[in-house]
C-alpha cells in the first residue's frame, strides 16, 4: 500500500471503532495541546537549522551564531555541497552499502533470533550468552584493524559491512517479539510437516512485519549515518560514502591547524551555514524513510491469525 | 497456567510461553523445570539442529569480528607498545608484563572514582527521567486514532535524533546559554547573570533533558511496534466488559508493553556505566571535569587521547564485568517479576 | 548511549565504540602472524641527539639563490615578500625533474575534500617532479586513531606525514621503529642533489633526528611565533579605545569595552595571552628550562604559571568573557568576525585567513595583532617556538628508489618562493587552476578544490609570508613577529627533538584540563597546587632527573 491510498483511506474511514467511546473535549484538547508542544519543541530548532543553512554569510557573520530570523535567502550552500561528481558518486556509494547491508543483516538477525526464540533447545543458553556477551566488552581500534586488514577487507566495501553486521541489541529486540508470538499458530505447521525455515518465513515474518520495519530501519540508519569505519578501513577517495564527504566538505573552510600556512579560504561560504545545510541533507532520508516505515504501526495486526 | 495441547509428546515446549498480550485470552504452558535435560543430547540436535544451523551466521561473525580482536585486551596486564615489533600482533609478546599494575593504578586514581559516581547519578537520573517518556509518548501517539496527525506526529518526533550532539549542544547554547535568546530577553528586563549552560550544580539535569530532546522522540518506535502487535479483540473484548478508556490502558495496553519494557530495561542496567560520551565531551569544558566526566570520556582522556592502550583495555575490562554482573541481576529481577527478560532459565 | 535509545543499532553503535571507547591491543590467535619478531631497539628511541654528534646527521646547508625576500628575516621571525613576483619570469630550482617515476604511496593527514586521485593537479605536479605518488590522503582529524592503526600493522605506505600533535603515548617511539635512517642519502654533502632541501635551516633538519638518525624531512616554523590577541582594529578606532599595554589597563579596558545588553563582550578566552604576558613556557620538552638561578624547572613550577592562572580566572569573574567561549561552544573566530568579541586567542593564520574572508561581506572589518606586553607593563619575555612541527617520514625496509622518488617530491614541496615549482604547488597550473588579474594569482573554482593541502604537507622551505592579493598583511605579519622576536629567549630544550621515555607519557596531561577548569571557576586554587605536589612525587622529580642527565650529556639548547 502506497503511502497516498493510506492516506486516502485515512479519510474516508470512519477511524473509531464502534466500542470505543466519544473522547472528551478536555482530554482531546489535552492531548493535542502536548503533542503540538512537543512538535514545536522539536520543529523551533530544527527551524533555526533550516534558516541558517539558507542564510547568506554576512547574515550569519552578523548573526555570529545560528540565524534566528530569516534575512534573505539563498541556496549557496546546497549547490556546493550537492555539485562535483564526487557528492553524487558518493550517494550511490551510500545507497548501495545501506542497502546490501541492511538486507545481509536483517538476514543474519532474523534467522539468529529465530533460531534463539525457543528456551530450552539445545546450546540455546550458551548461544545467547554468547552473543551477548560481546555487548559489554569491546575490542579496541588497533586489534580490529589489524583483524580486517589481515583478512583482506581494507579498501573494499566489504569492510564497511562485515566488521558491523550483526547489532546483539537488534537480534534481541526481534528475538523479544518472535517469542510473543503464541505458539499455537506455528503449532499446526508443524504438525503438517513444515520445518523451522519454513515457518519462520511463512508464519513468524508475517506476523512480525511491524519489528522487522523498526530493526530494518535501525540498521539502515546505522549503516546511512556511519563514517567511522570508511574513515580508517578506505584510503580510495572514490569508494568514500556520503558522509564522510560530507564531512569533509564541511571542514574545508574551518580553521586549519597551526603550521598548515597554505590554508584554503574562498571567503564566499560560511562555514555555520554549510554544516546546517549537512544536517538538513542528513534529515532528508529520515524524512522519506519514516512513512514507510510507520505504515506498518497498525493496531491489531495479528487480529486475523489469531482467530484462523 | 496449564499444559496445553500444542506441548509436545516429550515434554518440551514448541515455542517459548511469554508474557504477553494474548496470555490473558490463551491459556499457555509454561515449561516444565528441568524436563529439557532429561532428553539425551543427540535427539536434541535433531530436534534444533535447524535453530542452532539458523545462529551460526550471527555467531561466526560475533566471532570473527568481535571475539578474535577481543583477545587483545590481555594487554590489560602489560604495558602495551604496539609498535615494539614489526606488528601490533607480535607486539605483544614484546611488552613488558605488568600484572594488575594498571588495575591498582584505576583503583587508586580519585578521577576515576568521581567518573564513577557521575556515571551511575547520571544512570539513575536517565532511568527515572528519561526511560519512562518514550513510553508514555508512544501510548499517547497510539491513541491518535486520526492517521494523519499520527504519521505527522511521528515523523516530526524522529528528527532530532539525527542531530549530531555538536548541534544540540550549540542550539542549547544558543537557548540556554549566558548569551542566550532566554538570558538576553532577562537581561531585557534587567535581570542579569543567567546562563544554565556553565552551572556545574544544574548540569546532569541539563544533559538529560538534552538526552531527552534528541532521542525521545526515537525511543518510541519499539513501543510502537509493540503495541502494533496488540489484537484489536482484546481492547472490544474488553470494552465490552465495561473497561472504561484507563482501565483498557492498565489492563490491555500496557501489559502488551511489558515484555518490551522489561527487555529494554535489562539492557539499559547492563548498560549502565555508558551515559553517554560525545555530549560530555563537548560540555565538560564548561562545567569542569568534576561534574562532567564520566566513564567514558574518562578512558577516552586517560587511555586513547594518551596512547595508553593497556589502561584503557584494563577499564574496558572492568567496565564489562560490571556491566555481565548487572545485566544477570537485572534479569534476576524481571524473573522474579514473573518477565521473560532477555533469557530465561 | 542514551537509555533505550534504538541507536545501539550495530553500525553506529560499533564505528562509535572504534573511535572513541574501549581501545585495547592486538589480534592474537587466528590471524596469520604476518613476519617475525623485528629487533627490539626501545634503548634508542627515548631521549635526544644535539651538538656534535647531531651535526654530523644533518645536511649541509647550501643556502637558495632564488627570490631575496622583501623583508628579511630577523629575531626569529618568518621573512616576508611583500612585492610583486614577475609570473612569467619565475625560474625552475632545479634543471630537470628529480624523480624517476617510479611509483610509491604518501600518506598524509588531510583537512577539506581531498580532489581525486587523477586529477590535473596530481598530474601536472607528479610530471614536473618526475614522481609518480599514489595519495592516501586522511581525514586530519581521526588522523591520529588511523596513524596508530597504520603503525602498529606490517603494511606502512611508504611515505608517512606525522605532525608533532599526533606524538602521544608511544608513538613517538614507534617513529624511530617504523622510518628508515635518511642519513645515507641527506647527510653532509649528500643533500645537495635536492637543493631545495639543502636550503631547509639545519635548526629546523635537527628536529628531524630521532632515535639518533636523521628520519623526518621538516616543515620548518619560524621559533618566533606566538599565539596572538587579535583586535578588532575598526571598533577600537570607532570606539576611541586604546590598545592595553599592561595587565590592568587590559581588565579595565575590558569591563569598559563589555556589555551584556548591547551583545558585547570584551574578550574571548585569552588563556594563551595570558602564559606570554607573564612568560609562561609552553608544554611539553619546551616547557623545561634551566633559570638563572641554576635550576631546571617544568613550566608548571614557574610562579608565573599561577599568575597567568589567577589573572585569567579574573578575567571570567569579571563577566567579560563572552559566555559561549566560557562554555567553550561555538567558534570565537565567528564571534570575532560578527562584532560579539573584540579580541580573542588565535595563531597567526587567521591575520590572512580572516582578512580574505571578510574582504567581501564586511569592508569595514580590521584585524590587527595586539603586541604582548610584561606582566609589570614593561617588555615581556617570550619562549622561542620549535623550528618544527610537521615530518615527513619514509618507511624502513623501502627500496633505494623509492627513497629517491621521495625525497624528489619532498624537494619540490620545498621549492622556495619565486619559483616555479612553489607557483605550481601553491596555485597548480594557469588556465586550469587560476588566472592572473593585475599581475596577483587568483584560484577559480577547480582550484580551490584541487590545489588543497597534499604536496605542501611532504616539506617546505625556510618560513615565509607572502599574500599576493594583500601584501600589507605579510609585511604586518612579518614586522610583527620581528618585534615579538626581540623578546625571545630560547629554553634550555630549543631545537631538540626529545623523546620522554614513555613512563612519563601521561605525567602532564591533566594540567591542560585543569587550566580550563580553574580560569573557570570550575577549580580552586589549592586543587592546582595539589596536582603539581601530585606531579613532582609521582614522577615529575624522576623526569627532572633525566632531563637534567639529558642536557648534561647534550648540551643546552640555548
Amino acid at each position: 500500500m502506497s503511502l497516498n491510498t493510506q492516506l486516502i483511506r485515512s479519510l474516508k474511514a470512519p477511524a473509531r471503532p464502534v466500542w470505543e467511546e466519544a473522547p472528551s473535549r478536555a482530554g482531546l484538547s489535552a492531548k493535542s495541546g502536548f503533542l503540538v508542544l512537543c512538535c514545536l519543541g522539536v520543529l523551533a530548532p530544527l527551524w533555526i537549522v533550516i534558516v541558517t543553512s539558507l542564510s547568506p554569510k554576512p547574515v550569519i557573520d552578523r548573526a555570529g551564531g545560528l540565524v534566528v530570523l530569516p534575512q534573505g535567502i539563498t541556496f549557496v550552500n546546497y549547490t556546493e555541497l550537492l555539485s562535483g561528481g564526487q557528492v553524487s558518486r558518493a550517494i550511490l556509494v551510500s545507497l548501495g552499502v545501506t542497502l546490501v547491508g541492511t538486507v545481509f543483516s536483517m538476514a543474519v538477525s532474523v534467522l539468529a533470533a529465530y533460531g534463539l526464540s525457543r528456551p530450552g533447545s539445545l546450546g540455546h543458553r550458551f548461544l545467547l550468552m554468547a552473543l551477548m556477551a560481546t555487548m559489554f566488552f569491546g575490542a579496541g581500534l588497533i586489534p580490529t584493524y589489524l583483524l580486517v586488514q589481515s583478512l583482506g577487507l581494507t579498501d573494499t566495501y566489504l569492510s564497511l559491512i562485515l566488521p558491523s553486521a550483526v547489532s546483539v541489541f537488534n537480534i534481541l529486540v526481534l528475538r523479544g517479539f518472535f517469542m510473543g508470538i503464541s505458539p499455537e499458530l506455528t503449532e499446526s505447521a508443524r504438525i503438517d510437516g513444515a520445518g523451522d525455515l519454513r515457518i519462520l518465513l511463512t508464519i513468524i515474518m508475517p506476523l512480525s512485519r511491524a519489528v522487522l520495519a523498526v530493526i530494518s530501519l535501525f540498521y539502515a540508519v546505522g549503516y546511512w549515518s556511519a563514517w567511522f569505519n570508511a574513515s580508517i578501513y578506505l584510503t580510495d577517495q572514490d569508494m568514500m560514502p556520503l558522509q564522510n564527504v560530507l564531512i569533509q566538505l564541511v571542514q574545508k573552510n574551518t580553521a586549519t591547524p597551526t603550521g598548515l600556512q597554505q590554508a584554503v579560504r574562498t571567503g564566499e561560504l560560511s562555514t555555520l551555514g554549510l554544516q546546517m545545510a549537512v544536517m538538513v541533507l542528513a534529515l532528508i532520508p529520515v524524512a522519506v524513510a519514516s512513512p514507510l516505515v510507520q505504515r506498518h504501526f497498525k493496531k491489531g495486526m495479528l487480529t486475523g491469525a489469531v482467530k484462523g | 497456567m496449564s499444559l496445553t495441547a500444542g506441548s509436545r509428546p516429550d515434554g518440551t515446549r514448541p515455542a517459548a510461553a511469554v508474557e504477553e498480550p494474548t496470555a490473558a485470552l490463551v491459556p499457555e504452558a509454561a515449561p516444565q523445570k528441568g524436563a529439557a535435560h532429561k532428553v539425551p543430547w543427540r535427539v536434541r540436535l535433531r530436534r534444533d539442529r535447524a535453530l542452532i544451523l539458523m545462529t551460526l551466521p550471527a555467531i561466526g561473525l560475533l566471532v570473527l569480528f568481535n571475539y578474535i580482536p577481543l583477545l587483545g585486551n590481555v594487554v590489560a596486564f602489560q604495558d602495551y607498545d604496539p609498535y615494539a615489533s614489526s606488528n601490533g600482533i607480535t607486539a605483544i609478546f614484546h611488552s613488558p608484563w605488568l600484572g594488575v599494575e594498571q588495575f591498582s593504578r584505576m583503583v587508586d586514581d580519585p578521577l576515576f572514582w568521581s567518573a564513577v559516581k557521575n556515571t551511575i547519578v547520571l544512570f539513575l537520573l536517565q532511568l527515572v527521567l528519561f526511560f519512562p517518556i518514550p513510553i508514555a509518548l508512544a501510548l499517547l501517539i497510539n491513541s491518535v486514532i486520526r492517521p494523519r496527525v499520527r504519521a505527522v506526529a511521528q515523523a516530526i518526533m524522529y528528527l532530532p535524533h539525527f542531530f549530531s550532539w555538536v548541534l544540540v549542544v550549540t542550539v542549547f547554547q544558543q537557548v540556554f546559554g549566558g548569551a542566550g535568546i532566554i538570558a538576553q530577553t532577562l537581561e531585557d528586563h534587567g535581570w542579569s547573570g543567567f546562563d544554565l549552560m556553565t552551572n556545574a550544580d544544574l548540569f546532569k539535569f541539563l544533559v538529560t533533558a538534552q538526552s531527552v530532546w534528541k532521542d525521545a522522540g526515537w525511543g518510541i518506535i519499539v513501543f510502537l511496534a509493540a503495541l502494533a502487535a496488540v489484537s484489536t479483540d482484546l481492547y472490544e473484548a474488553a470494552a465490552m466488559d465495561g473497561a472504561g478508556r484507563w482501565r483498557r490502558m492498565w489492563h490491555v495496553t500496557l501489559p502488551a508493553l511489558r515484555p518490551v519494557i522489561a527487555l529494554l530495561l535489562v539492557l539499559r542496567v547492563g548498560d549502565a556505566l555508558s551515559v553517554g560520551f560525545e555530549q560530555f565531551l563537548l560540555q565538560r569544558d564548561a562545567v569542569g571535569v568534576g561534574a562532567s566526566e564520566v566513564l567514558d570520556t574518562y578512558v577516552w582522556n586517560m587511555g586513547i587521547q594518551n596512547g595508553d592502550f593497556s589502561y584503557a583495555a584494563a577499564v574496558g575490562l572492568v567496565k564489562g564485568a560490571i556491566g555481565v554482573c548487572l545485566v544477570l541481576a537485572a534479569n534476576k529481577f524481571a524473573h522474579l517479576l514473573g518477565e521473560q527478560g532477555v533469557y530465561k532459565k | 548511549m542514551t537509555p533505550n535509545s534504538p541507536s545501539a543499532s550495530a553500525p553506529s553503535r560499533r564505528s562509535f565504540l572504534a573511535s572513541t571507547a574501549v581501545a585495547a591491543a592486538a589480534v592474537a590467535g587466528g590471524v596469520p602472524l604476518l613476519t617475525a619478531c623485528g629487533g627490539s631497539e626501545n634503548k634508542d628511541r627515548e631521549g635526544t641527539t644535539s651538538g656534535k654528534a647531531a651535526d654530523k646527521l644533518l645536511p649541509t646547508f647550501v643556502a637558495s639563490k632564488f627570490a631575496d625576500p622583501d623583508i628579511a628575516s630577523k629575531n626569529g621571525s618568518a621573512a616576508g615578500y611583500t612585492g610583486k613576483v614577475e609570473l612569467s619570469a619565475l625560474a625552475a630550482s632545479v634543471a630537470k625533474p628529480l624523480g624517476s617515476g617510479a611509483p610509491f604511496k604518501v600518506m598524509s593527514p588531510f583537512w577539506g575534500s581531498p580532489p581525486k586521485a587523477d586529477c590535473a593537479y596530481y598530474t601536472a605536479l607528479d610530471k614536473a617532479a618526475g614522481t609518480k605518488v599514489t595519495w592516501q590522503n586522511q581525514d586530519g582529524n581521526t588522523y591520529g586513531q588511523k596513524l596508530g592503526a597504520v603503525l602498529a600493522s606490517s603494511s606502512i605506505p611508504d611515505m608517512v606525514v606525522v605532525p608533532i600533535w599526533e606524538l602521544v603515548g608511544k608513538i613517538s617511539n614507534a617513529v624511530t621503529a617504523k622510518f628508515m635512517d635518511l642519513g645515507p642519502y641527506l647527510a653532509g654533502d649528500k643533500v645537495k642533489k635536492y637543493p631545495n632541501l639543502a636550503a631547509i635551516p639545519s635548526d629546523s633538519w635537527k628536529m628531524g633526528i630521532f632515535g639518533g638518525a636523521l628520519r623526518g624531512i621538516p616543515m620548518p616554523t619560524a621559533s618566533a611565533t606566538f599565539n596572538i590577541a587579535y583586535y578588532r582594529k575598526d571598533v577600537f578606532d570607532k570606539k576611541g579605545y586604546k590598545v592595553p599595554t599592561s595587565p590592568d589597563e587590559f581588565m579595565s579596558w575590558a569591563k569598559e569595552a563589555t556589555s551584556a545588553k548591547a551583545k558585547v563582550y570584551a574578550v574571548g578566552d585569552m588563556s594563551w595571552t595570558a602564559f606570554n604576558v607573564f612568560g609562561v613556557r609552553p608544554s611539553g620538552t619546551l616547557g623545561w628550562h634551566i633559570g638563572d638561578d641554576g635550576k631546571l624547572t617544568y613550566r608548571i613550577e614557574q610562579p608565573e604559571y599561577l599568575e597567568a592562572l589567577e589573572w585569567t580566572r579574573k578575567l571570567f569573574a569579571a563577566g567579560v568573557v563572552h559566555p559561549d567561549d566560557k562554555a567553550r561552544s561555538g567558534d570565537a573566530g565567528q564571534r570575532f568576525t560578527a562584532g560579539k568579541i573584540l579580541m580573542y586567542n588565535m595563531d597567526m593564520s587567521h591575520w590572512y585567513g580572516k582578512t580574505a574572508e571578510q574582504a567581501k561581506s564586511n569592508p569595514d572589518f580590521k584585524i590587527e595583532a595586539m603586541d604582548i606586553f610584561g606582566s609589570d607593563g614593561g617588555d615581556p619575555q617570550l619562549w622561542a617556538s620549535q623550528p618544527a612541527n610537521i615530518w615527513s617520514l619514509i618507511r624502513k625496509g623501502a627500496s633505494k628508489e623509492t627513497v629517491e622518488n621521495a625525497l624528489a617530491a619532498a624537494n619540490f614541496a620545498a621549492a622556495p618562493y619565486g619559483t616555479k615549482e612553489r607557483m605550481l604547488v601553491d596555485y597548480g597550473v594557469e588556465g586550469t587552476h587560476y588566472t592572473v588579474k593585475d599581475g596577483v594569482p587568483v584560484k577559480n573554482d577547480q582550484g580551490n578544490q584541487e590545489v588543497v593541502n597534499a604536496w605542501v604537507m611532504l616539506a617546505a622551505p625556510a618560513p615565509y609570508f607572502a599574500h599576493p592579493d594583500y601584501p600589507d598583511v605579510a609585511r604586518k605579519q612579518v614586522e610583527w613577529e620581528q618585534r615579538m622576536g626581540a623578546f625571545m629567549k630560547k629554553t634550555s630544550t630549543y631545537g631538540m627533538n626529545i623523546v620522554e621515555p614513555t613512563r612519563y607519557a601521561n605525567l602532564s596531561s591533566q594540567f591542560e584540563q585543569l587550566e580550563i577548569d580553574f580560569v573557570r571557576g570550575n577549580k580552586k586554587l589549592s586543587d592546582v597546587q595539589q596536582a603539581i605536589s601530585t606531579w613532582k612525587s609521582s614522577g615529575g622529580d624522576k623526569l627532572r632527573d633525566w632531563y637534567k642527565k639529558l642536557i648534561d650529556k647534550n648540551g643546552s639548547g640555548n
